[in-house]
């Protein structure tokens, strides 16, 4: 019994390692512990200029190596999408602008910086329950209504001037 | 669609790994290569897939535990990009099958999205060739739109679903999706984006 104990504490001091006492020894037992579930939101943009920043390329042979497989086809999607034309400048500006329109939340706010709305029925679709916010202005002064309408087209405009369309720049190119 | 997540992770690294980074003063790269092959393409349970290792805040310990064989373990605190996209958000896709009961939409990276016949555009009637159609009436005159495959679609997010694990599973039935996006269509400015 005494020699176990004596190999025991051999065991110990060989491999360097502290000898922890049983109640921090379970602590250790956990899976994982979320500490933050959403630590915040990010655009599409910001992904990908950190998968660009990580050394992504739309190549998918290119990839291997610093980027895997997976992250690069994050990579690619986003590529195909409105945030390949974005910068961080253009971003923060529709953001600061958007904040006179106060009829949008957050929530909308993304859905508009990720998709980037031209036409007026994208742009409907972004912000949640469109029509029956409008129709509430509707009961009280017909003017509100028309200022919501007005508000709106202020917003696709802003978009378009903010983030301009790639097909608008090929034929701008063209030209 | 994707959003930051802080964990703190107990990570075991196995003395092999430990080897070349700790000589390298690259402790860190170590670690994060061990997490990434835990996270990574992983889906999570009410946080979403995991896309990519955002960055190690701290981390700390090192210690060797008995009975460990040899490895060290680390309590890590990171944040992992997640993919999740929250209801109501509008997303564009590629269509990439459809059958009796629905659209099934690909990301890319992500397939298990689902559009089920009752969220798609009304009315609408699968053609003999399985496509299917929306039947638009506008001043009694009927357009016929096709919902073809590999096609661009705009949908808005209506649940995202956890299905549990199976413990059992046949042969036959498909495979096994953790987690599942249903989405609707039926909506100005929703459906393929040709059409707006």
């Amino acid at each position: 019994m005494i020699y176990a104990l004596i190999s025991h504490i051999c065991y110990f001091t060989f491999n360097m390692g502290i000898i922890l006492r049983t109640s921090e020894l379970k602590k250790y037992y956990l899976v994982f512990v979320r500490e933050k579930a959403n630590a915040g939101n990010l655009t599409n943009f910001e992904v990908f200029d950190f998968l660009r920043s990580r050394g992504a390329t739309s190549d998918p042979m290119g990839c291997i190596g610093s980027v895997s497989p997976s992250e690069c086809k994050v990579f690619g999607y986003l590529s195909g999408s409105p945030a390949y034309m974005q910068t961080r400048e253009s971003v923060n500006e529709f953001l600061r602008k958007a904040d006179n329109f106060k009829f949008i939340t957050s929530f909308e706010k993304l859905n508009i910086v990720n998709s980037t709305p031209t036409v007026m029925p994208a742009l409907y679709a972004t912000i949640k329950d469109c029509d029956k916010r409008i129709a509430k202005e509707e009961e009280q002064i017909a003017k509100e209504n028309q200022l919501e309408e007005d508000q709106l087209q202020e917003l696709l405009e802003l978009v378009k001037e903010i983030f301009p369309q790639p097909a608008e720049e090929q034929e701008e190119l063209s030209q | 669609m994707f959003y930051l997540s802080q964990v703190e992770q107990n990570l075991k690294m196995p003395p092999h790994l430990l080897k070349p980074s700790l000589l390298d003063g690259e402790l860190e790269k170590g670690i994060r290569g061990e997490l990434e092959k835990r996270f990574l393409d992983k889906v999570i349970t009410n946080l979403g897939l995991c896309i990519s290792v955002y960055d190690i805040q701290s981390f700390e310990g090192g210690f060797i535990f008995p009975g460990d064989d040899g490895c060290a373990t680390y309590k890590v605190r990171c944040r992992l990009v997640m993919f999740q996209p929250f209801v109501g958000e509008v997303i564009v896709g590629k269509i990439e099958s459809c059958d009796e009961f629905g659209l099934q939409v690909s990301l890319g990276f992500f397939s298990d999205i689902r559009i089920p016949e009752r969220f798609m555009v009304q009315p609408c009637h699968r053609g003999e060739d399985g496509i299917w159609v929306w039947q638009f009436k506008v001043d009694n005159e009927e357009f016929q739109y096709s919902l073809d495959i590999d096609e661009e679609i705009r949908f808005r997010v209506a649940s995202v679903k956890y299905p549990p694990t199976p413990v059992e599973q046949s042969e036959n039935s498909k495979p096994f999706s953790p987690m599942e996006i249903t989405g609707y269509i039926n909506g100005d400015g929703l459906g393929l984006v040709s059409w707006w």
